[in-house]
């Protein structure tokens, strides 16, 4: 605490921020919250509804829940991609002796461009007519028969949708846990290694452990930015086809800004924020847990 | 005088120890697995962008009827003219400079503010309102949608450039904040305590100490913001409507022509001159970015 700081300067240095922040973070959440309990267009009068849309969420609304379910696969597809890609490459990296920071540099480059880009990129990457990359690729090494329209088949659509979000972010992760490996102290890895330890060993045993805070870490950003994906499969199939790749934030935001329920939306919003913090919650749980 | 000369000469012979400590390895399986399996996810991760830049540069025709996947028979610059003349993308541009100054500046001026209070400051509900800032982190921006945009139309703001910017930087905010204190930690009391001592209140000390301090935690902060907000889209695509205010996430939309037929190789051009500021930046200063993102979430 500095000597003579006085009240007025904290508020001074307070205010400002934690009133943005407040406009623009605070009060929307508490507001969705309120207007959750309403049923409302935009246009007409608000009507309270109590727990109506809840009710209606959970037990009458098919596309929610299958919403839910795709929300949850596509979290999967992307923890997997971006986690494990992530300690894959940063693993191998310690082993490189040159060209370290060009191969971070070429493994971050996919973070920095727009995801309506990488949505067109990768629309011409599945697409069949005209033939994109990705059955090309398939033509070639013999496995013409899995070629498809990888956008418009209702089995492939959503994993098709989610290797994109995967495929950006790896580098990111990438970076964050390469920095923790190479901070594991090297008295410990050779300590190890004078033991006999084997290559798996030293990683599970030794590594892994020594990096677990930074896993967490990554894990509930990598959790939390999975569950708020949007852009990507708003943009390369809007939800379609019928509800095969809609997310919970696709159908809340065409529930608010095509329907114009609000209300509704509102709802959805609401869970959608109870998802993610008992997604932080649980990984925090099981994390805590298995480390004691 | 051979004698005399050759001390002046610089030292060429090689260094004797690393012959000997440093046997010629033989390369190992496991090594030569590993550089071919990084090899091989480097290109995964890097030729789709590659493929993006050359499809940019190659004739329609060429691009129509050859191996799309082929290196191009000829190059040329047309896309770039058509890119420039089928959109706005210099209006895209320029709003999107707008939005990521306005934003940054709001970023960094208050997230140094609020770390200032609640780090250096410090006072009896400073634990409270980190916990506050905490819950942006976590929070969805989705979940603003619905309430700004009722607030918005009620003030007026929908439809400009405060629409994009306010959301933008209170979700960023936080941490913004989080990568202020951690570094504030770092700067030793008894700097505060002299300045302290010789007059200066926590104004001056801001001014003068914490904020002069904390530059290359500004830049770390501006970079990883600017990725994010550069390339919003969901803000921009909810908020804004008229075309003047479009920034170059929804700017490339427009090549989508009606009934669905894209013009590939302009599109692909529109792309690659809208990814070159923020990729310029990137690799210029990709040092620095990388050692923030780095350090920001290690420190966690």
């Amino acid at each position: 605490m500095l000597p003579n700081r006085s009240r007025t300067s904290v508020l001074v240095f307070l205010l400002p921020p934690l009133l943005l922040y407040c406009a623009a973070v605070l009060f929307p959440i508490l507001q969705s919250l309120f207007l959750s309990f309403f049923s409302w267009n935009g246009i007409s009068d608000m009507e309270f509804v109590g727990l109506a849309n809840y009710i209606r969420m959970i037990t009458a609304d098919d596309i929610f829940w299958r919403s839910f379910f795709n929300a949850l696969l596509y979290l999967a597809i992307c923890l997997v991609l971006q986690l494990g890609g992530a300690l894959l490459v940063a693993s191998l990296l310690t082993s490189l002796r040159r060209g370290r920071e060009l191969i971070k540099t070429l493994y971050l480059l996919p973070a920095v461009i727009s995801t309506v880009a990488i949505a067109f990129l990768f629309v011409r990457i599945y697409s069949i007519d005209p033939v994109g990359l990705l059955n090309q690729l398939l033509h070639w090494v013999g496995l013409g028969t899995f070629e498809r329209a990888w956008l418009s088949d209702v089995n492939t659509v959503l994993a098709a949708v989610s290797a994109p979000e995967g495929w950006r972010f790896t580098g990111l992760y990438m970076l964050i846990i390469y920095a923790a490996l190479i901070a594991v102290p090297k008295e410990l890895e050779e300590a190890a290694v004078l033991d006999g330890a084997s290559k798996w060993t030293l990683f599970t045993k030794i590594r892994f452990p020594y990096i677990r805070p930074v896993w967490i870490t990554t894990t509930i950003m990598a959790t939390t930015y999975g569950l708020r994906g949007f852009d990507i499969p708003y943009l390369m199939t809007n939800g379609g086809p019928g509800q095969s790749s809609e997310l919970l934030t696709t159908y809340m935001y065409k529930t608010a800004f095509t329907s114009t329920d609000f209300g509704y939306a509102s709802t959805i919003s609401v869970f959608i924020v109870i998802e993610c913090l008992v997604a932080v919650g649980l990984i925090l749980f099981m994390l805590k847990r298995k480390a004691d | 005088m051979i004698a005399q000369t050759a001390p002046a000469a610089p030292p060429t012979t090689l260094p004797p120890t690393p012959t000997i400590k440093r046997r010629r390895r033989k390369p190992s399986l496991y090594r030569t697995l590993s550089r071919v399996l990084i090899m091989l996810i480097v290109i995964v991760q890097v030729y789709p962008l590659a493929w993006l830049f050359l499809t940019s540069l190659r004739t329609e025709h060429d691009f129509a009827t050859g191996d799309p996947f082929a290196l191009p028979s000829s190059l040329t610059w047309e896309n770039y003219a058509r890119a420039f003349e089928t959109g706005d993308l210099g209006r895209n541009i320029l709003n999107s400079f707008i939005v990521t100054m306005g934003a940054n500046v709001l970023i960094v001026l208050l997230g140094m503010m609020a770390a200032y209070a609640i780090q250096v400051l410090g006072f009896r509900l400073s634990r409270f309102v980190r916990g506050l800032f905490l819950i942006g982190i976590i929070v969805p921006v989705q979940i603003a949608l619905v309430p700004l945009f009722i607030d918005y139309s009620t003030v007026n703001l929908l439809d400009t450039y405060q629409s994009m910017i306010i959301p933008l930087a209170g979700f960023a905010l936080p941490m913004s904040i989080y990568l202020f204190s951690s570094f504030f930690e770092y700067i030793p009391r008894e700097t505060y305590e002299a300045a302290s001592i010789d007059g200066a209140g926590p104004y001056r000390i801001f001014g003068l100490i914490t904020l002069p301090l904390s530059l290359n935690t500004v830049v770390t902060v501006v970079l990883v913001n600017s990725i994010f907000i550069w390339n919003d889209f969901v803000f921009a695509n909810t908020f804004v409507l008229s075309e003047e205010l479009k920034t170059i996430p929804l700017g490339l939309q427009n090549y989508i022509g009606a009934m669905g037929k894209v013009d590939w190789t302009a599109t692909f051009a529109a792309v690659c001159v809208t990814i070159t500021p923020l990729l310029l930046v990137f690799l210029v200063l990709n040092k620095a970015m990388i050692q923030g993102l780095e350090s920001g979430a290690t420190k966690g």
